[in-house]
């Protein structure tokens, strides 16, 4: 039934394209030879490559390197003259020879910007939105596309979640406004939930940011987290074919690496702990003296000097029935802790774009298409349990690598803390840390993506706009890994070997069709009107297996087929499998108006249906309506010289938010994980099931409602200043809030919550050439953002975080809780060191119990905030939060006569970290922190004394808690463009260029890098081993033909 | 004309999206719903292994209830584990909240997962009448009663440890208070008197090993002699909330003593596989009268079959063949050791001495409260190498993968607590039971209440009996009986250790309600007096 009307849909828009080759086109008007100059209005040197193009007709020539042209066009003909970096002009023929002086488009109120289904003059938006040019993200010689674009746009938060390469990012829009998924939506050439990393960022013609939810609401349902709009690089109509190589290689090296004890001052820790534990002492000074191994764990991590490396082939050009543009890349990057071997991405792109005139300007068909493989393996960079550089900097120093026979050290079948003279002291349980990343990573991992889409545009009359397209992502994936025999320490080891593999595919499919219409009504009034539909489907299943006993025991061979599954007692064979599906469909429109482009009027509407909620609930309604008022238009203001445009801009816009499981409204059966065992038979389970999860029938969308008050302005030509005031209120929360046990099931996803975030953006950029030659530009953005949380529908108004993060068996140590930032860090304050004995018995409540009867000299004061005399979890409260005040940018590039110089940088303020990299107590090694510690009265009132429960550190408390401000220079880059000294007319640019990348961090953090972008739950910057970002320096070059 | 050509495709596209009405309906093929379920016998089976699934996991997570929480309590064990954890086991050891007054959900877990288990059983009760059971009412009363069975040994274990529940009989999400126990109590009574009447009479010789595992008459009947005396003892009523009267708790047992077909395995340390080895004599023994069933299958991913609890109990992280190693809970009271007669052969089944035994434990430093001795009846096990059991079996983890089951009610308990019911055969069970225990060095004494208790506290030690034995002999019995002063080793460290009576008659010996459900119940739960 779906199918036969798809194809008698088909066929009739076949019938509908050819139907207009039918109609003949039009005779040519009389036209003559005409030449001219195209110069550089600032310094008058002649522009080449410039396209000139007689409007209305297919003819089209390019200015040759002296700037000259000619052309066949009538004397009434006018000639529209474009060139990259350029305004574009229009100058009638006349008499012909013609000198056309070009404009740098240096103006960005003249660009272009996308917007949903559509692109708009910048200086005619009313939401808030922002631009970032593909150029601008390429200079930054990233191999992802966020992370160059991180610090440049104002209210975007951009961390990536490890430094591992391939790891995602973060991206948060105006502050956290869910504790569900907080990521915004991301579009490539129309095609939505493309994975952005899968893009070769040399591949990005631009990414646009739609922050406010008037220019969101476009997309609706899943715009609550803002829209990240990616446009790939196209050719242009009469354009020259130019080819261009990017090209980058570089090598990694760690930041500032943590300072760990070295073997003495460990050893005398150790006694220390010992000694106030009310023992003795483990070492004599004169075993200190002579310790015989002091291995830094962290120097065994970290490999020096690992390459990344991109290199992308394109050729753009077009007549003037086609254009086009085509892409190879290749990218490779290895992770600097365990070198390429343990951690390493690469990654194949190919990217193919064109559009094709069918008839005139009438009907057009054109294509999207990216297809890129990525390989990838790596290691664990997740919470404790799954982090293969936590424990190394818990490792004692007194454990070697290597054993005497080059192997990795074992300590599970050595004497226990043999204690002679000069021998080294360890546990059976401590394990070398390198060698169980190097065993416990060993996997190979394999994508492919497909996204796209072909789109038929049909203009049968100026300003009516049809566009139909079909819109296809496609993703599949591979996966496989492997873990050999090894024996560690006594926790460590694995007795047989495993495998896993993997499979997993799926695609969506988009179908997208708009109807617009510009048209003006008695000249000054312009309406621009659009209506559209969109359907997607999303489908896919996976695949993954696991056995044992490989019959060779090596990576090569991780397959199930190579596995013997011979097991003692049973089958060890474990497959699973499922598949996943949902549906939305939406129906939008929008209208667009201004007045002389004084007065401007924006207003949308969707309305979509999400497979995701029950029938009757499905369908949400999110409108939007903004205005602008364009100032510098109006008389009284023209006079003013030095405010060359000033735009007052406002809006209000609803959104939606439904990227949630499906089947929410249903209370499932689950067959898996409900068997028991009956019989004689180990490990022969019978198979059951039981009701998992309650229903929730009514959940239904979250929204995000969001007013916007801005301006954008242009000061004496040079400076450019935007800035927006936002207030956005996420209701509706689709959440798993804490249900009684009583009701003794999961928790279905409910609608309850709310939290405001309310802010600020302000984008500053100026730019100036001082002399004739050198250009220079400035620009800075800040944005402030207070996140607070309204009301959580649960009777004790908290969600409370997990417990089991920071060490094992810790407690909850953040929240998410009535009129308090989402996921503040929870937790007792401290006042400070008791001192002395009399400091603890003078530490008393009201009526005069002491407060902390067990402390002694050197523990830690507690604040007993409610003042009962008991500490304990009514004394804790807000002692960090994760979510920074501030997020900030800065650039500065210069340009003289061929050489180029700029430098980037990022930063975030306000906001706490929480480092724990190793438990309370114990043996395990600590960094230098601790040597200031408490040690007598009066040495320490900050780092209490050292003990071996660890009993100053076993409550979360403010001693974890670090500041986690920073100014980081992402990039300084120098270059020089060659081609000014080989004057090769077939090259024209040849520019090569050294960069720094993560040059310098500025902070107060101890930890390795203070951008944790590690989730814990709803929390973040919370440091449980995280793997740091790394300084990079390449060099790299840009060649156009 | 040619305006209507292009027309023609672009109302074809709109009404393509526009009237799809089924375009947003999906399916989630790999479960079933609340609706589509419960229809068939299969249905009905699979969701009768899910109930035992739901019981089996009650201890999977939290402190261990049914065995290391309840030793801890009891004068048997002391809290212990690692010398750096937290005190957790000391407050549950101390009933002092003041030891860890952070530990506000030292039972969180425990609770959420009866109640788990409770759903899954109230959900299964109420669609029995949804199942087409083809004619065959023995099948459904047969359903009915195991799932009853479960329901009614979850709420005992609650009632017992928390004294002061919520009582769920059907599915709902409301905010319940909590209810006089004397309704638990009625329930399970009601819940155990149908399982006794409604399952067969089939004797242990006559089962089919293949159904090893499941509810049985017997295990009905025993578990209504073991509620009416905890029931009558700890509340000092006359019989079990009018349901069940002393004669028929007593003439149930003596049911599965003549018919049941069970008996005592001939030498006490076969019961254990840590003090028996080669000679275990296996789960599915004449003795089990009832089992909680535990294999290696557990994994990270949320199967759970495993015994997750008996890892606390192993000695600190050091596997001493044939022992494994565990996180050192529960460290045996040297009192209980000491009390045990040198012929009694059930001191060294019951618990591992580390000096008797000439063990080379290094691992002090590790260690709190060590005391020297370690349970053996449960605890995990490793070959000589030091490789686990378990994961030699295939489990994923010695941690999770422990398959020793948890013999809940052995025929040995049948037999005393048949004597101290006022059996006239009270004298033989009594004999029996210490006849094994003793060997050749077997001399009679006479059954009399306080022998029997003495003879279950040896018996039954580690076996998470002996709290609730002597909380059934009043508060005031068990408060002195459970306090003491006395010194064990932290972290090598000698320190002085002390459980105060008063803790113990301030809380009546109930644990503590965890504090995350009473604020989530917006105090209509209410807080156990002394927590």
């Amino acid at each position: 039934m779906k199918s036969a009307k798809t194809i008698r849909f088909a066929s009739m828009l076949l019938w509908g394209i050819f139907s207009l080759f039918l109609v003949s086109t039009n005779a040519l008007a009389q036209t003559a030879k005409v030449s001219g100059t195209i110069t550089n209005q600032r310094t008058s040197a002649p522009v080449p490559g410039a396209t000139i193009n007689v409007k209305n007709s297919t003819r089209y020539t390019v200015s040759d390197d002296s700037g000259k042209f000619s052309i066949e066009a009538a004397a009434s003909d006018v000639l529209v003259i474009t060139s990259i970096g350029y305004s574009p002009e229009e100058v009638n023929v006349g008499a012909g020879n013609l000198t056309v002086h070009l404009n740098e488009s240096n103006n960005q109120m003249e660009d272009v910007v996308v917007i949903g289904y559509g692109v708009q003059k910048k200086k005619l938006v009313t939401g808030a939105n922002l631009q970032v040019k593909g150029e601008d993200l390429q200079k930054q010689s990233t191999t992802n596309a966020l992370q160059a674009l991180q610090g440049q746009a104002p209210g975007v938060q951009i961390t990536s979640s490890s430094g591992q390469p391939g790891d995602g990012f973060n991206v948060i829009i105006r502050g956290k406004g869910t504790i569900g998924n907080s990521g915004p939506l991301f579009v490539v050439d129309g095609v939505q939930g493309v994975n952005i990393n899968s893009i070769n960022p040399a591949d990005i013609e631009s990414i646009d940011v739609l922050k406010d939810a008037a220019s969101a609401a476009i997309y609706g349902s899943q715009a609550a987290n803002g829209v990240i709009l990616v446009t790939t690089k196209t050719g242009k109509y009469t354009q020259k074919t130019q080819v261009s190589l990017d090209a980058f290689y570089g090598i990694q090296n760690s930041p500032k690496k943590a300072q760990l004890l070295n073997a003495k001052e460990y050893a005398i820790i150790m006694n220390e702990q010992a000694i106030n534990s009310g023992k003795s002492p483990y070492f004599t000074n004169e075993e200190i003296d002579k310790l015989p191994v002091s291995t830094d764990w962290l120097d065994q991590m970290f490999v020096k000097n690992v390459p990344t490396q991109n290199y992308v082939l394109n050729v753009n050009g077009g007549n003037a029935g086609s254009m086009f543009s085509t892409s190879m890349g290749y990218t490779s990057q290895g992770g600097i802790v365990g070198g390429s071997d343990l951690s390493d991405y690469q990654r194949y792109t190919v990217k193919l774009n064109s559009e094709h005139k069918l008839y005139q300007d009438i009907v057009k068909l054109g294509q999207h298409l990216t297809v890129n493989n990525v390989n990838s393996h790596g290691i664990a960079t997740g919470g404790q349990y799954s982090n293969s550089l936590r424990s190394a900097f818990s490792t004692t120093p007194f454990l070697p690598m290597y054993d005497s026979s080059g192997d990795f050290f074992r300590s599970d079948n050595l004497p226990w803390n043999p204690g002679k003279v000069g021998d080294p002291q360890w546990d059976n349980s401590v394990s070398n840390p390198y060698a169980s990343m190097a065993y416990n990573s060993n996997s190979r991992n394999n994508t492919q993506n497909l996204f796209g889409d072909a789109y038929l545009l049909i203009e049968p009359i100026k300003g009516l706009k049809l566009r139909s397209s079909i819109g296809v992502n496609y993703w599949s994936n591979q996966g496989r890994s492997f873990r050999p025999v090894y024996h560690l320490s006594i926790f460590d080891k694995n007795d047989t070997s495993t495998v896993n593999q993997s499979m997993g595919s799926g695609r969506t499919f988009q179908f997208d069709n708009t109807l617009s219409y510009d048209f003006r009504v008695a000249k000054d009034h312009s309406f621009s009107v659009m209506a559209g539909t969109t359907a997607i489907n999303t489908k896919g299943s996976g695949l993954s297996g696991s056995n044992w006993d490989l019959r060779v025991a090596d990576l090569q061979h991780a397959y199930l087929d190579v596995a013997q599954n011979r097991a003692a007692e049973s089958d060890h064979l474990s497959a699973s499998g499922g598949p996943f599906e949902d549906a939305l469909l939406s129906y939008f429109g929008r209208l667009q108006y201004n007045f002389q482009e004084k007065y401007l009027l924006n207003a949308t509407f969707r309305a979509d249906g999400s497979s995701k909620f029950a029938p009757d609930q499905r369908w949400g309604y999110f409108p939007s309506i903004s205005a602008g008022w364009v100032a510098s238009r109006e008389r009284i203001l023209q006079d003013i010289t030095w405010l060359n445009f000033f735009k007052l801009r406002g809006s209000w816009g609803r959104v939606g938010n439904q990227s949630v499981p499906a089947y929410q409204f249903l209370a499932p059966i689950s067959f898996s994980q409900a068997s028991y065992i009956f019989g004689n038979t180990e490990g022969l389970n019978t198979p059951g099931a039981y009701p998992s999860r309650l229903a929730n029938p009514k959940v239904k969308w979250e929204t995000s409602e969001q007013t916007n008050i801005g301006f954008d302005a242009t000061l004496i030509k040079r400076l450019n200043i935007s800035f927006d005031y936002y207030i956005k209120k996420t209701k509706d929360w689709l959440i798993t809030a804490p249900i009684l046990a009583t009701a003794g099931a999961d928790a279905p996803l409910i609608n309850g919550g709310d939290v405001q975030n309310k802010g600020f953006e302000l984008a500053l950029n100026y730019h100036n050439t001082i002399g004739k030659d050198l250009n220079y530009s400035i620009g800075a953005n800040g944005s402030y953002n207070k996140n607070k949380i309204g009301n959580i529908p649960t009777n004790d108004h908290i969600i409370h975080g997990n417990t089991n993060v920071l060490f094992a068996n810790s407690l909850e140590f953040y929240r998410a809780a009535n009129g308090l930032p989402v996921g503040y860090f929870w937790g007792l304050k401290t006042a400070g060191i008791f001192q002395t004995v009399e400091e603890v018995n003078s530490y008393l409540s009201k009526t005069g119990k002491v407060i902390q009867p067990d402390a002694k000299p050197g523990d830690l004061r507690y604040m007993d905030l409610n003042g009962d005399g008991i500490i304990d979890n009514s004394d804790r409260t807000m002692i960090g939060n994760p979510n920074p005040d501030f997020i900030f940018g800065f650039n500065v590039s210069l340009d003289y006569k061929g050489f180029d110089f700029a430098v980037q940088a990022s930063g975030v303020a306000g906001n706490e970290l929480v480092k724990s990299w190793r438990g309370p107590g114990g043996r395990g090694n600590y960094t230098t922190e601790i040597l200031d510690r408490w040690t007598g009265a009066g040495t320490s009132n900050k780092i209490p004394r050292v003990t071996e429960d660890g009993a100053n550190w076993a409550q979360f408390s403010d001693l974890y808690i670090y500041n986690g401000s920073f100014l980081r220079i992402n990039t300084i880059t120098l270059g020089y463009d060659f081609s000014r000294l080989v004057k090769k007319n077939y090259l024209s640019r040849v520019r090569l260029y050294a960069s720094v990348l993560n040059a310098f961090t500025f902070s107060k953090y101890f930890g390795m890098d203070p951008e944790v972008g590690h989730n814990e739950g709803f929390s973040t910057g919370v440091d449980v081993g995280y793997y740091p970002r790394p300084v990079t320096m390449l060099l790299g070059a840009n060649i156009r033909f | 004309m040619k305006i209507l050509k292009i027309y023609i495709p672009v109302i074809a596209l709109l009404s393509l999206a526009a009237c799809k009405k089924s375009f947003l309906d999906t399916e989630d093929v790999t479960s079933a719903t609340e609706q589509n379920f419960y229809k068939t016998q299969s249905d009905a089976y699979k969701a009768l292994v899910g109930v035992y699934d739901g019981l089996q996991r009650t201890g999977s997570s939290g402190s261990g209830l049914a065995v290391v929480a309840t030793e801890v309590m009891s004068d048997n064990a002391f809290g212990a584990t690692g010398n750096a954890d937290g005190f957790g086991f000391q407050m549950i050891d101390e009933f002092d909240k003041l030891r860890s007054p952070s530990d506000v959900d030292m039972f969180g877990d425990n609770w959420t997962v009866y109640y788990k288990a409770i759903y899954r059983a109230n959900m299964l009760l109420s669609h029995l009448d949804n199942v087409d059971w083809k004619g065959n009412d023995n099948l459904r009363k047969a359903y009915e009663a195991e799932t009853r069975f479960i329901r009614a040994y979850c709420y005992f274990d609650m009632v017992r440890v928390w004294g002061n529940i919520p009582l769920v009989t059907k599915p709902t999400t409301e905010n319940l208070p909590q209810v006089n126990p004397d309704e638990v109590y009625k329930l399970i009574a009601t819940d155990l008197k149908f399982a006794a009447a409604n399952l067969p009479a089939t004797g242990y010789a006559a089962q089919v090993p293949a159904n090893f595992g499941r509810v049985t008459k017997w295990a009905a009947e025993a578990l209504i002699g073991r509620v009416f005396l905890y029931y009558t003892g700890y509340y000092g009523k006359p019989d079990l909330v009018g349901v069940v009267s002393k004669t028929e708790a007593l003439a149930g047992l003596e049911d599965v003593i003549n018919n049941g077909g069970f008996g005592l395995v001939d030498e006490f340390a076969k019961l254990w596989p840590a003090a028996s080895l080669n000679n275990y004599i296996g789960e599915n023994n004449k003795e089990t009268v009832f089992s909680i069933r535990y294999t290696y299958t557990s994994d990270w991913n949320g199967n759970v079959d495993g015994n997750h609890w008996m890892v606390m109990m192993g000695i600190r992280v050091q596997a001493i063949y044939p022992y494994g190693l565990g996180w050192g809970g529960a460290t045996v009271n040297p009192k209980l050791w000491n009390a045990y007669n040198a012929n009694d052969t059930r001191r060294n089944a019951s618990i591992i001495s580390i000096d008797g035994e000439s063990l080379d434990f290094k691992n002090k430093k590790d260690q709190r409260e060590y005391t020297g001795y370690y349970t053996k009846k449960y605890t995990p096990m490793a070959d000589a190498a030091g490789v686990s059991l378990a994961e030699k079996m295939g489990g994923v983890s010695f941690m999770i993968g422990q398959f020793q089951d948890f013999v809940s009610i052995r025929y040995a308990d049948v037999l005393l607590m048949a004597a101290e019911l006022g059996s006239p055969n009270a004298q033989t069970y009594f004999d029996n039971v210490r006849k094994r225990a003793f060997g050749t060095n077997f001399v009679q004494i006479p059954v009399n209440q306080a022998n029997i208790m003495n003879e279950r506290r040896f018996e039954f030690a580690g076996e998470g009996i002996r709290y609730w034995d002597l909380l059934r002999q009043g508060i005031t019995v068990a408060a002195s009986t459970i306090a003491e002063t006395t010194t064990v080793e932290n972290g090598g460290v000698s320190t002085v250790k002390t459980i105060s009576a008063s803790k113990i008659t301030e809380t009546k010996g109930l644990s503590q309600i965890p504090y995350s459900q009473i604020t989530l119940s917006n105090g209509t739960l209410k807080q156990n007096a002394g927590w």
